[in-house]
């Protein structure tokens, strides 16, 4: 595992010490996930809108709730302006406060 | 004289978001749209554009209704400004829900000039019936993100 190049993997003793990995590979309980990059930082281009609701999807369970931060993968600053464009979107009906199971 | 010419370039961008119910007619959406760039022009501001996104579904019932026109307002001006157009919106009856939020500070009007109105067309299918198993975009979620059993250690 210490070869592995330190972007790719996260090292595994990270993952031990409480840290769920609600990662993308899950193995057996104790795996490694992919580590995750804020999709926010890594495009310049993309913005937080609470306009756009087909990206905000992504940042909402299928519940509508917000996804958290270890999940998303986004950064502090960006998962602060997700949450609050989701509040806003929800308040315009873009994004629904709940589902009910159906 | 340099101090008036300050005054005026002391504009916020703001843009406001309202939602005017499914049954009005392309009229009645200009009579609101005209009432509120008049409101704006009036009141010192600078109106720049409307974006009409159409009929779309909303995700809950606004005004018992499963669909909204949605309007969007693109304009200069200041806080006392926006109070009187959000005044009026609370009033107008056409008008279920809207909000304003504030763009940049310390804009000059120069830089902006007014666009020609936009008109989205909205959703296509509207004569489905409202329905929460029936409405779609919802789905599609990445597996790794469990909903029930994911958030629990």
């Amino acid at each position: 595992m210490s070869t592995m190049s330190p972007e790719k993997k996260r090292p595994a003793k990270k993952d031990n010490d409480g840290d769920m990995e609600g990662g993308d590979e899950k193995r057996g309980g104790r795996g490694f996930a992919r580590r995750k990059v804020c999709r926010f930082c890594a495009d310049k281009n993309a913005k937080v809108d609470y306009k756009d609701q087909s990206t905000l999807k992504y940042f909402v369970t299928e519940r509508g709730k917000i996804i958290p931060r270890r999940i998303s993968g986004n950064c502090a600053l960006h998962q602060r302006a997700v949450a609050k464009a989701v509040k806003q979107s929800r308040g315009l009906a873009l994004i629904p406060y709940l589902v009910l199971a159906s | 004289m340099a101090e008036a010419v300050k005054l005026a370039a002391k504009l916020r961008e703001y843009e406001t978001v309202f939602l005017v119910k499914p049954d009005l007619t392309d009229e009645n959406v200009d009579k609101v749209k005209e009432k509120v760039r008049n409101i704006v022009n009036r009141d010192g501001g600078k109106f720049l554009r409307f974006t009409i996104w159409g009929k779309k579904k909303t995700m809950y019932p606004v005004a018992k209704q499963p669909r909204a026109i949605y309007i969007h307002a693109h304009f200069l001006g200041g806080s006392a400004m926006v109070a009187e157009v959000e005044r009026n919106l609370r009033n107008f009856d056409e008008v279920t829900r809207f909000m304003s939020k504030r763009l940049a500070d310390d804009v000059n009007p120069e830089s902006h000039q007014p666009q020609e109105d936009l008109k989205l067309s909205g959703d296509v299918d509207d004569n489905k019936p409202f329905g929460g198993a029936e409405r779609e975009g919802f789905g599609g979620f990445d597996n790794d993100m469990d909903d029930e059993g994911g958030f629990s250690a």
